[in-house]
């Protein structure tokens, strides 16, 4: 299976709010999951300068922002789209 | 600017085992005006802090008389008379060398009770013709000191050390002396030989490192080991902050691709650009994860690209404290420091652009605190570090 991956900010802001510690979390998430991911870095996505997307730290999945991203969020987000679409899709 | 080569002067330390206070005190002030520069490397009697006091307190005499045109024997004797007396031993006594360098290469130096102090030309060891003299000192009578003055060129390195890395090992079966001036001389050389560009940062430690190895990782003595190094000038560009006007991002990816040096981008934007400017990509490196520095990324043709101001703040404040850069946390901001300290002319190139269409009020204080980050490291690496650092704000 394609590794899916999560882009975590690791711009000033992302970083400041804990994005480092989302970084080293690969092995939690695919357990949790079940699936294979691949977490990449970013710098700043530009998601921090205004309040629209709301707080850092981002992480995005495809086309979906987490806002005040943790562990849990991440988690539940790909759970959600794995059970709205067929696992080949994503 | 003198161009035929960059003075660059480190110095490696390491305490007697057990003692919190260095014996050894080395001094260096580079004139920003004149690039001349005086280096004074002291050993005070006895080790911890008496020595420490006597040391500082002769080192920082030393600076200051020399570096007011006081005549650099007239100096010496000022100090010999004026160092305060231990209770226990009833002398007041720190040993010195005194290093006054033109930034044309001419030297003069003066020379009381340090091993002597080596002037070599690559791996050669070139003769000093070092003139005895006598001083009258408060409580020791008169006292032999040396003086020369010489002409360093480029290629050649200045080298200063202290008796505890010239005795190391003392007393051990197979070095009874202990190391000795001739067997460490021995080692620079083959240093030299071995990496003929070798920095004086990494010469000085190299020695050091050797001189408690001797003493079986325990220093009997202080141990300090100072290099002066006539050298071609190491360069660096360091960009940071977009430009102020977007028309002028090619112009810094372009200097950056043509600089004839190493180069360093801090600012995830600023990285961003000069990729995009370039043709190229820029990817952030997750090999090595540190808590509170950002990771550093990769770019074709740059030799670090790190987040900005959450890493130069840490870089400052290493810088601030002097700290050795823990090579066990390679994170952004040591790797940084350990560029920057490896490097004679850097050049910053500031970028003040405040931020795109988003009118955020936070964020002119934000280039604030990035201009006075750069300008703290930028003081902090010319007169702490006796680097040639400069600004420019585009
Ligand atoms: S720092 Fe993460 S979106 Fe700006």
């Amino acid at each position: 299976m394609k590794p899916l991956t999560i882009t975590i900010c690791t711009g000033t802001t992302c970083y400041v709010m804990g994005s480092g510690y989302l970084l080293s979390l690969q092995e939690q998430i695919e357990s949790a999951c079940s699936r294979p991911v691949e977490i990449v870095g970013s710098s700043c996505l530009g998601l921090c300068k205004d309040g629209q997307y709301g707080r850092a730290p981002f992480v995005q999945i495809g086309s979906t922002v987490i806002a005040e991203a943790t562990a849990e969020k991440i988690i539940e987000t790909l759970k959600q789209q794995t059970a709205r679409k067929p696992m080949e899709q994503i | 600017m003198n161009n035929r080569f960059f003075i660059e002067v480190d110095c490696a330390r390491q305490n007697k085992h057990g003692q919190g206070a260095p014996g050894d005190v080395f001094l260096s002030q580079r004139d920003p005006d004149e690039g001349r520069i005086v280096c004074v490397l002291a050993d005070g009697l006895g080790s911890g802090i008496k020595a420490n006091v006597l040391a500082t307190l002769t080192a920082t005499m030393a600076l200051k008389y020399v570096r007011s045109d006081m005549d650099i024997c007239k100096a010496a004797g000022v100090i010999m008379s004026t160092l305060p007396v231990c209770s226990e031993r009833k002398i007041g006594y720190s040993t010195f060398t005194i290093a006054d360098i033109h930034p044309d290469g001419r030297i003069r130096m003066m020379e009381y009770d340090n091993p002597p102090a080596v002037l070599l030309e690559g791996p050669t060891v070139l003769p000093l013709e070092k003139k005895p003299m006598e001083i009258e000192t408060a409580h020791l009578g008169r006292r032999p000191l040396f003086y020369s003055a010489f002409q360093a060129r480029r290629e050649m390195r200045l080298v200063l050390f202290s008796d505890g890395l010239s005795q190391a090992g003392m007393g051990r079966p197979r070095t009874p002396l202990g190391w000795t001036a001739e067997k460490a001389v021995l080692f620079l050389r083959e240093q030299i030989r071995r990496l003929p560009n070798i920095s004086a940062r990494q010469l000085c430690r190299a020695a050091v490192t050797e001189a408690l190895r001797q003493d079986q990782f325990q220093a009997q003595d202080d141990i300090s080991c100072a290099v002066i190094y006539f050298r071609r000038p190491r360069k660096l560009l360091v960009v940071t902050g977009p430009p102020i006007d977007r028309k002028k991002d090619a112009q810094l990816a372009a200097r950056v691709a043509e600089f004839d040096g190493r180069k360093v981008i801090c600012g995830g934007t600023t990285a961003n650009l000069i990729a995009r400017e370039l043709g190229r990509t820029v990817r952030v490196d997750l090999s090595f994860l540190d808590p509170e520095i950002p990771p550093v990324s990769t770019l074709e043709g740059v030799d670090l690209v790190t987040e900005g101001t959450l890493t130069m703040s840490r870089t400052a404040q290493l810088l601030e404290q002097n700290q050795e850069p823990d090579t066990s946390r390679p994170n952004a901001a040591v790797r940084l420091m350990n560029i920057l300290l490896e490097s004679d002319q850097i050049e910053f190139v500031v970028g003040t652009k405040i931020n795109e269409a988003h009118q955020d009020p936070n964020l002119p204080v934000e280039l604030d605190i990035r201009r006075n980050l750069i300008r703290r490291i930028v003081s902090l690496l010319n007169e702490k570090y006796m680097k040639q650092a400069s600004i420019e704000f585009i």
